[in-house]
């Protein structure tokens, strides 16, 4: 059996990583490029996985996009540890 | 006495066994006079303190960011620390209560600086859950695994079969050992609900059979072999449809096997629901399937019981002692999707059977598995190490 840890997990995981867990705390696109040194198009293209399965919230801040970890996101990620 | 007992997860921040078994033994051992003080971590919409049924919880924010798993689990029980130190200036803590190697580094720390001793539950281990110590990730959760029971006074588990495991792989002596079992909160499964809305809230009809399975979705559960065992399970009970509650990094996965089956539509993954819904979809299930592959405990069979759900329940680790084979549920080979068919078939084929399993189960846990009683075999331990 493949147990392979999906690409778009390994996003969530990286934005539980950098903080990204909570409303105030959210990032926008070219920030977690910044932290995760991905490229923006990858990046984009996860989240919106994530979101549709809604483990990633997005929110308008500033003008930008910004995300952050639903609770569900949230537990998806600590799973991998428990 | 005043405890400090320090855990990861503590509702609503409820990943795994852990939150719930802290949540029922904290209220428990408050509820005997006992003052309890819980250091956590944070979780959306939760407050930094709130104090409920007796207990006082301290939810800790990890301010730094962190580039992988250990690193976090370090900063956080640094994090853990500076809060239980500035509680610590108010009140006098006579033990530290540390749950699983994930808060131990916080629990040792003060146990020094305190001058207190520190009990550890170990809930399970590295080397059980990953079958193996395959990175160097969990060789280094291993050691730390290791190091907790080392500076524990006492090591507390909740099965013989995680004793077992303890002695052989740590070579922990076996009197440093006390097995207190888990337990559930029965009056949470005192609902009156009508089962037919709650099985039409999911798609399932009034003559089909609900096969129902809760776990985290992640390799440990085995919740693969249950899917391959849809097939002759749909074979021999054309009118089975099987729900799947539980988060995991396995969902995607467990997704796609479940579309390879043939029987993809019978099959339903709910992802995370709250407690009150898991309840009401065990009262209405007409079998919970736990085809785990380590089990140090398995709860989750004591709240199918406790909801007169019949269990079956693969044969391993603590299910193995929760469980007694054909008198309180069905016990199973695990990795063995025939035997899972073969348990559900029995379950499904007999309801006077089934019945019979669910009362003589009911029975055993209102006797065996009450909070009161391991607040009190737990408390036992506190003051045998001087708390």
């Amino acid at each position: 059996m493949s147990e392979e840890v999906p690409e778009e997990f390994r996003l969530l995981c990286m934005l539980h990583n950098i903080g990204a867990t909570k409303w105030e705390k959210s990032l926008s696109i070219q920030e977690i490029s910044q932290w995760t040194a991905m490229e923006t198009s990858s990046i984009e293209f996860h989240l919106q996985k994530l979101v549709e399965s809604g483990y990633v919230q997005p929110i308008e801040g500033e003008g930008v996009g910004k995300y952050h970890l639903t609770p569900d996101g949230i537990r998806k990620v600590l799973t991998l540890y428990s | 006495m005043k405890i400090c007992m320090l855990t990861w997860e503590y509702p609503p921040r409820v990943v795994g066994g852990i939150a719930r078994h802290c949540e029922g033994l904290a209220k428990a051992i408050a509820h005997e006079g006992h003052e309890v003080y819980i250091f956590t971590l944070d979780f959306p919409g939760a407050p930094d303190y709130e104090e409920v049924d007796g207990v006082k919880i301290y939810r800790t924010v990890t301010e730094l960011g962190h580039p992988n798993f250990l690193t976090w689990a370090l900063l956080f029980n640094h994090f853990l620390e500076k809060r239980l130190g500035q509680v610590s200036q108010q009140v006098k803590f006579d033990i530290i209560h540390v749950h699983d190697w994930l808060t131990a580094p916080a629990g040792i720390s003060s146990k020094y600086r305190l001058g207190k001793p520190m009990v550890l539950t170990v809930h399970s281990t590295e080397v059980g859950r990953a079958q193996g110590i395959h990175n160097p990730d969990s060789f280094a959760i291993d050691g730390m695994e290791w190091w907790a029971t080392y500076e524990a006074s006492k090591v507390i588990v909740t099965s013989s079969s995680m004793k077992g495991e303890l002695c052989g792989h740590f070579h922990l002596p076996a009197d440093k050992i006390e097995v207190i079992s888990n337990a559930i909160e029965l009056t949470k499964y005192n609902i009156s609900i009508d089962r037919q809305s709650v099985r039409s809230r999911y798609g399932v009809g009034p003559h089909e059979k609900l096969v129902l399975c809760v776990g985290r979705l992640v390799p440990q559960k085995g919740i693969e072999y249950l899917i391959h065992a849809v097939p002759s399970i749909s074979w021999r009970h054309p009118e089975a449809r099987f729900i799947i509650v539980g988060e995991g990094w396995l969902k995607g996965h467990l997704e796609y096997l479940a579309q390879t089956t043939g029987h993809g539509w019978k099959i339903r993954f709910t992802g995370f629901i709250p407690d009150s819904e898991v309840i009401a979809l065990m009262t209405s299930a007409d079998v919970l399937v736990i085809p785990s592959i380590y089990e140090p405990f398995g709860i989750v069979a004591l709240e199918g019981m406790a909801a007169g759900v019949p269990v079956v329940a693969s044969q391993v680790g603590g299910l193995a002692e929760v469980v007694e084979h054909d008198r309180t549920g069905i016990l199973v080979y695990p990795r063995n999707p025939e035997s899972i068919a073969w348990g559900v078939d029995r379950i499904l084929s007999d309801p006077g059977h089934a019945r019979w399993l669910t009362e003589n189960a009911r029975e055993m846990i209102q006797k065996t598995y009450s909070w009161e009683a391991i607040a009190k075999k737990t408390v036992k331990v506190y003051k045998e190490v001087g708390g």
